[in-house]
């Protein structure tokens, strides 16, 4: 009888055979655990890209099932923005830069004082996508947003036509909203609102409002408020209204109005 | 005596080994009704009284009269006021044009009549529905059919904005009935209250008909706010500019529920439960102090952002379903606590949850309904606290 | 062996479910159950889980020390709960999404444990296999009711497949917001229970207490 058949043969709760089952099994579990991780790692890294991706497709009204999202996505062009310049930065690496990281880190956001959005910090830096068309004109600038509804912080996309003031979408990807009114915003319906109105009027005031009665402006800046969701559509409202005032997307706004991007 | 005679010849049909013998509560349920029960209670551990359940229930709906009359009134008001601008449509209004009489808002009769053709369809559904589930559940578990039915069919029509469809009054009551008393074993181990567990059922299956601004007047473009939604945007003081003051909120020409805008008629349908002792004061006691002691000391916070903070318990008593639940729903015995001390611990945990619903909840305005459903399922563990605390004193006493 | 192999995958889908009469696995039951597709995924999830782990436990059963029994269960249990959890990821993105911690708490779903514990421990791996798929299925199986009913009246679809048109979207259908509420997964696996039992008496429990009819003195 060898050394190792002696030793299977020791009783299960003798001590030897207990640490030796308990490290034997620890080394197998964690061997197998880690090379599933690390193989299956590249698969996971390319869908959470396309997640991402096939948002802002979606927010730019260029998504289509059928074509490969990687592909549809190379007609974007990334830009880190430096928000209160208004102006594009090369600090960063636009293709691997992480807004949430970038207002989580001190260093990069500022807490707000006045924050309508409700969304505490905000990065100095953000990510945004531009689609240009053949001819290497700018077509659609798209836009992160985020701001707290009634239960959660919604996180989206705005697309806006190259003259800077035309809405082409808005999309939110993430929120937690009451299923059935305030989850609402995820409606086609309700989305379909949104297409063709205007954020500002002709003095530059900002008038866009998600409201149920209609501004003093006109119908051009008013997106009629989700059905029996209050609080969730005054969100979306303080949350567009917020981006796109001076403390968000208003200098860059200008810049893309003056054609200096 | 011909009814009698009747009932006397085909009950024999309906007693054990009788040829219906499955149907025996139906024929007790129409029998009893008509007359007075023949089985009376005589054995020692029981307490006798006059007041038998059917007593207590029959009492409890003449109690709710005042709030049908003002809330019959208050619905007419507010469609016939709605009309002045909009053009009356509909079956109702064919009815009441056909009838001559009109929709003059300032006429009591007229809007009488035009609340009458609201409320009465949502009742029958109630009644029709609920009662078809209690003969089902009667006869399927041989109890009797019970006169609860006909308290909690009262409470849960007064409860319904008076636009609601009629097959979610349907669905409501089926729920109530059904999930809220049935499934525990019939009236009397219901520890929820049965008309609040079908109305919580539709509050959150169908929130677009049961909440918001357009429901509360059944009429089509007509939009109006209830005070508590006012409040909640606006703070209290706005309601003014909407023309909503302290009095006709305690009178009830509002918007609201059909049965539940009259504080007033609640004060009356309160003072006949007290005094015929269906109602348990020390429950109004409690209730009452639980409202105004974290309403007085909410306001001694205050807050900047939100207006509610600043609202007085006096407004707090007039609007929304305040009154209506607590003379109607935290009365109710069968779910309240059961020990006096509880009593008065139950009927503040209510008081002190509403406000607190109300005030601090941004999703929901009003907080009668879920603080009375909260207070029914705590009430057996403080009636539990109450008796252990007691057994203790007892025996330190006897030590 | 008291059982067949066909008893023991039939057994635990309506005899013997975990969900129905033992009452397990309730958490994950309430919370996935709102689409019929995430419900769908779950339980392939868990019945691969329970059938392997107890495999896996079955085959080093004897080698097994008492005294850190539960924690050997555990570190199969969740490795391969880990490795579901990848794969969904890499492969089924959109659902691992809506998933999301529930995969990661199949390691506390009671049913896993319990019939390692249970069955894996004391019969052979084949036995174990097959048991496992038993349980998952059962529990698959209620969840898959669940599914339906509140994703067919909570938002008018099937899979994803819109079958009622809702109001929100032109149709006619007012859809049940409640059901679209992980709460409503109570009243619901509340009301298969009642069904289940007024089909099968003898799941019923016996009552704790009996109200005795005392003759007076």
């Amino acid at each position: 009888m060898g050394p190792i058949r002696r030793f299977l043969a020791l009783p299960p709760d003798s001590v030897p055979k207990t640490v030796f089952v308990a490290v034997t099994l620890c080394l197998l579990a964690s061997m197998v655990v880690s090379a599933v991780a690390v193989s299956l790692r590249p698969v996971q890294e390319i869908n959470k890209l396309k997640d991402k991706q096939i948002n802002i497709l979606q927010v730019a009204g260029v998504y289509d099932p059928e074509v490969d999202v990687l592909e549809a996505f190379a007609a974007f062009e990334p830009h880190v923005l430096e928000l209160a310049t208004g102006e594009f930065t090369d600090k960063f690496d636009a293709a691997t830069f992480d807004d949430r990281a970038a207002a989580d880190n001190p260093e990069t956001s500022v807490a707000l004082e006045d924050d309508p959005a409700g969304i505490g910090r905000q990065s100095r830096f953000v990510t945004v996508y531009l689609l240009r068309d053949d001819a290497g004109a700018i077509d659609r600038v798209i836009l992160p947003i985020h701001g707290y509804g009634l239960w959660s912080t919604l996180y989206g996309f705005i697309a806006l036509e190259a003259n800077g003031n035309d809405i082409f979408g808005l999309q939110f990807y993430s929120h937690a909203e009451t299923p059935g009114l305030g989850a609402e915003v995820d409606n086609p319906r309700w989305k379909a609102l949104w297409p063709g109105k205007r954020l500002a009027d002709e003095d530059g005031n900002l008038q866009i409002t998600v409201a149920r009665a209609a501004p003093p402006a006109g119908a051009d800046f008013h997106v009629d408020a989700l059905a029996g969701a209050t609080l969730t559509s005054v969100g979306v409202n303080n949350l567009v209204r917020f981006w796109m005032s001076e403390a968000g997307y208003a200098p860059f706004l200008e810049n893309l109005k003056a054609g200096e991007i | 005596m011909g009814v009698r005679n009747f009932f006397d010849r085909i009950e024999p049909n309906f007693t054990k080994g009788g040829k219906y013998e499955k149907l025996f509560p139906i024929y007790e349920m129409v029998e009893s009704f008509l007359f007075t029960p023949k089985t009376v209670t005589t054995a020692a551990p029981h307490a006798r009284s006059y007041v038998d359940m059917k007593r207590i229930m029959t009492y409890v709906v003449i109690a709710t009269i005042p709030c049908i009359i003002m809330g019959l009134y208050n619905v007419g008001l507010q469609v016939n006021s709605a009309y002045e601008t909009f053009p009356p449509s509909g079956w109702r209004a064919a009815i009441i044009s056909a009838l001559g009489i009109g929709f003059d808002a300032s006429n009591p009769l007229a809007n009488f009549a035009h609340g009458l053709l609201y409320f009465l369809p949502i009742y029958i559904t109630t009644l029709v529905v609920g009662g078809i589930w209690e003969v089902i559940f009667a006869t399927v578990r041989g109890h009797e059919v019970n006169e609860g039915f006909l308290v909690t069919s009262m409470l849960f029509a007064l409860i319904m904005p008076p636009s609601a469809p009629l097959w979610q009054v349907a669905l409501g009551i089926s729920f109530g009935v059904v999930i809220g008393k049935e499934v525990f074993g019939g009236t009397g181990k219901n520890f929820l209250n049965p008309a609040l567990t079908g109305r919580a059922f539709l509050y959150f299956a169908y929130p677009a008909n049961m909440s918001g601004d357009t429901i509360w007047t059944p009429v089509d473009g007509f939009s109006g706010a209830t005070a508590l939604s006012v409040s909640s945007s606006a703070g209290y003081e706005q309601l003014a500019a909407q023309g909503m003051n302290w009095m006709n909120s305690f009178v009830g020409t509002v918007q609201g529920s059909i049965g539940e805008t009259s504080a007033l008629a609640c004060l009356i349908g309160l003072c006949f439960l007290l005094i015929t002792q269906i109602a348990n004061w020390r429950l109004v006691v409690g209730c009452m102090a639980g409202m105004i002691g974290f309403t007085l000391l909410l306001n001694a916070i205050g807050s900047d952002s939100n207006p509610m903070f600043a609202m007085p318990w006096y407004w707090h008593f007039v609007v929304g379903g305040f009154a209506f639940g607590m003379v109607f729903m935290v009365t109710e015995p069968v779910s309240a606590s059961h020990t006096n001390v509880g009593r008065y611990i139950y009927g503040a945990l209510i008081g002190f949850m509403v406000v607190m619903i109300r005030v601090i909840n941004p999703a929901f305005p009003e907080g009668m309904m879920l603080a009375i459903l909260f207070g029914n399922v705590f009430a057996p563990l403080i009636d539990y606290f109450v008796i252990q605390a007691n057994i203790k004193r007892r025996a330190k006493r006897h030590a | 062996m008291a059982q067949t192999r066909r008893e023991m995958l039939i057994d635990p889908l309506v005899d013997n479910n975990p969900i129905t009469l033992q009452v397990l696995g309730i958490c994950s039951a309430l919370a996935v159950t709102s689409s019929l597709q995430v419900a769908f995924v779950m339980s392939i999830a868990v019945t691969a889980v329970t059938a392997f782990s107890s495999m896996f436990i079955s085959m080093i059963r004897n080698q097994i020390p008492g005294s850190i029994r539960i924690i050997v269960q555990m570190v199969i249990i969740a490795s391969l709960v880990i490795i579901v959890d990848q794969v969904l990821k890499a492969y089924a993105y959109e659902i691992s999404k809506t998933l999301s911690v529930f995969v990661g708490l199949i390691i506390t779903n009671c049913i896993v444990m319990g019939r390692a514990e249970a069955f894996a421990m004391k019969n052979p791996p084949i036995a174990s296999f097959i048991d496992g798929i038993g349980n998952g299925l059962g529990y698959g199986l209620i969840l898959m009711l669940v599914g339906v009913i509140r994703e067919l009246f909570g938002s008018g679809s099937l899979f994803g497949i819109t079958i009622m048109e809702t109001v929100n979207n032109g149709g006619w259908y007012v859809p049940n917001g409640l059901l679209l509420l992980p709460p409503s997964a109570f009243f619901v696996i509340g009301l298969l229970i009642w069904a289940f039992r007024s089909w099968k008496p003898e799941q019923v429990e016996a009552r704790e207490y009996k109200i005795q009819v005392v003759e007076a003195h």
